[in-house]
């Protein structure tokens, strides 16, 4: 089902993209984190006062912060631990195959002995993989940085409920691009669709927060169909979390069986 | 064995190959040649399973090249038109990598060809000169020893040494019982190597034979300096040469080998400054046989 050479190759060149991104999230973790004072939620809040309210909601910050869960909830994961992953994916999931068909490169992983499904197979799990690694290590950092500073304050179950359903929203649309990788030949076409339609789907729920008239764009937004803070608070994810899992699975087996079966220009 | 039956493979802009059919034999090797755009990558691309065919089918020692691509790879090696290696790799990572896609270890053959080719695969091949990639890509293809080569212009890039030392590389490959399709630009590479040659033209095969009967047929063409030139010119088409003037005091004329002696004679009474045979690509050997397909 996977090539062990290729996965190696491919974690080679592709490490130090995620490296870069665990990196930038791991300062925004700690900055944020570090910014809490379990004394003076008022003072914390207080600093959204100069935003106009309108843009709190489009950025996924609530004024209704009641403890270091909520708050991390609401100012980490309301639209940091999305945003930044979506960047990754388009960039990754373009490289993974479009790029390499664009460039010609692809030729060599054909001219071997794996079935096309098999090279697929392999870079949509490292795809898969590297998330969930990505997701794994700021969670753990995440924790260890709470407990270090405010011991005992964070609901680590909260947060691992949470840290899951984000992993699972980003792999949806890791999927996307990925997909969208093995649909066209061209990196042109790959990278406009599965940048393009991650975008759309941030900037509708961006949007769709702001206002109750336009709340139908967050519902049509793979984003939009969660609130981190209400996931703390203990609202139910599993359906979700099923719902995010088929998108997986539907992508990434569309994206094998297209790639399977069309023409490569190589 | 290379078996192609009645292949059609078109593209939306309705170019492709057309109807095309002939079969390589074990141990022979076929020279592929036609002008750019006739169809022969397009060939290649079915033969690799990169793209299933319309009509007809491809196989190779009885494996449909479309669903059988990866078993088929085995004992196939192959060198693309246009080498596109894996990007940020090293030569040697790339080698590497080749063998362990491929799960094959030996690399007795792989050294032997770096030297043959004097190739040092260190370093980035980012960095590497035209000819150095394409070395590599000869190395990738016959390290692992398979039975079945299919070469896209394997010597583009090489100087006349290196071209030379390919060209052992194959003889000394047939020797062994190699099949061999190779497209080629060189004719001196095709004559010296191949035992027969397909002619494409627009996506169809015009011409399928033995690498002799063609050279019979081939024609050289000759660049005369003269200070009578448009004279000179005059009389050669006289007596039925293609000849122009092809610059100040330059006449370019070509014959067929057995028309050898009537030009000879024909520019002898001219003042004959200079006589150069102009340096032949197979396009030009085979020009006059396009454009008379062309007239048809």
């Amino acid at each position: 089902m996977m090539s062990v050479a290729l996965f190696k190759a491919t974690l080679k060149k592709n490490w130090l993209l995620l490296f870069i991104f665990f990196g930038v999230l791991f300062m925004y973790a700690a900055v944020i984190i570090s910014m809490f004072n379990p004394d003076d939620i008022a003072q914390l809040i207080s600093m959204l006062d100069v935003v106009p309210e309108d843009m709190l909601k489009a950025f996924g910050l609530t004024t209704a912060i009641t403890d270091i869960t909520t708050y991390l909830a609401s100012w980490l994961y309301g639209l940091l631990m999305t945003s930044l992953p979506m960047v990754y994916s388009i960039i990754l999931g373009n490289r993974l195959v479009a790029k390499a068909v664009d460039n010609g490169s692809m030729a060599y992983l054909l001219s071997t002995p794996n079935s096309r499904a098999k090279i697929i197979i392999t870079q949509g799990v490292y795809a898969l993989l590297s998330l969930a690694v990505l997701s794994a290590a700021l969670f753990g950092i995440g924790v260890a940085m709470c407990e270090a500073m405010f011991p005992g304050l964070l609901d680590i179950y909260a947060y691992l409920k949470l840290n899951v359903t984000t992993m699972l929203v980003n792999m949806s649309v890791m999927m996307t691009a990925f997909f969208f990788s093995c649909l066209f030949n061209e990196s042109r076409l790959s990278l406009g669709f599965g940048a393009g339609v991650p975008i759309a789907f941030l900037l509708m729920t961006m949007l769709g927060n702001t206002s109750d008239q336009v709340k139908v764009l967050k519902d049509l937004s793979i984003y939009g169909w969660y609130d981190p803070v209400e996931v703390v608070k203990g609202s139910n994810v599993l359906g979700l979390n099923l719902i995010y899992t088929g998108i997986v699975a539907v992508l990434f087996i569309a994206g094998v069986l297209i790639f399977k079966r069309k023409r490569l220009p190589l | 064995m290379i078996e192609v039956k009645n292949l059609t493979l078109t593209y939306p802009s309705g170019k492709g190959i057309f109807d095309v059919s002939f079969t390589v034999k074990q141990g022979e090797i076929m020279g592929y040649l036609g002008p750019n755009g006739a169809g022969k990558t397009t060939t290649i691309r079915a033969l690799m399973g990169f793209m299933y065919p319309d009509r007809g089918s491809a196989s190779i020692n009885g494996l449909d090249c479309w669903s059988k691509a990866p078993e088929i790879q085995r004992f196939l090696g192959y060198i693309p038109g246009e080498i596109a290696f894996p990007d940020s790799m090293s030569g040697v990572e790339f080698l590497k990598f080749m063998h362990d896609m491929r799960g094959t270890k030996d690399t007795k053959l792989q050294n032997q060809l770096l030297e043959m080719f004097e190739l040092n695969p260190k370093g980035k091949i980012k960095r590497f000169s035209k000819g150095m990639k394409q070395k590599l890509g000869i190395v990738a293809a016959f390290m692992h020893d398979p039975q079945v080569l299919v070469l896209d212009e394997p010597t583009s890039g090489l100087d006349p040494l290196m071209q030379n030392r390919f060209v052992e590389l194959v003889l000394s490959e047939k020797q062994r019982g190699k099949t061999i399709l190779m497209s080629s630009h060189i004719f001196e590479e095709v004559e010296k190597t191949c035992d027969n040659v397909l002619i494409i033209k627009d996506g169809r095969i015009v011409e399928q034979s033995d690498v002799q009967t063609l050279k019979a047929s081939q024609r050289k063409g000759y660049v005369i300096r003269t200070k009578e030139a448009g004279a000179m010119a005059q009389d050669l088409k006289a007596v039925g040469f293609e000849a122009s003037v092809i610059g100040e005091d330059v006449v370019e004329v070509f014959i067929i080998a057995q028309e050898a002696d009537r030009f000879i004679k024909t520019i002898a009474g001219f003042a004959v400054m200079d006589l150069d045979v102009k340096a032949q690509t197979l396009e030009d050997v085979f020009m006059h046989y396009y454009s008379r397909e062309g007239e048809r």
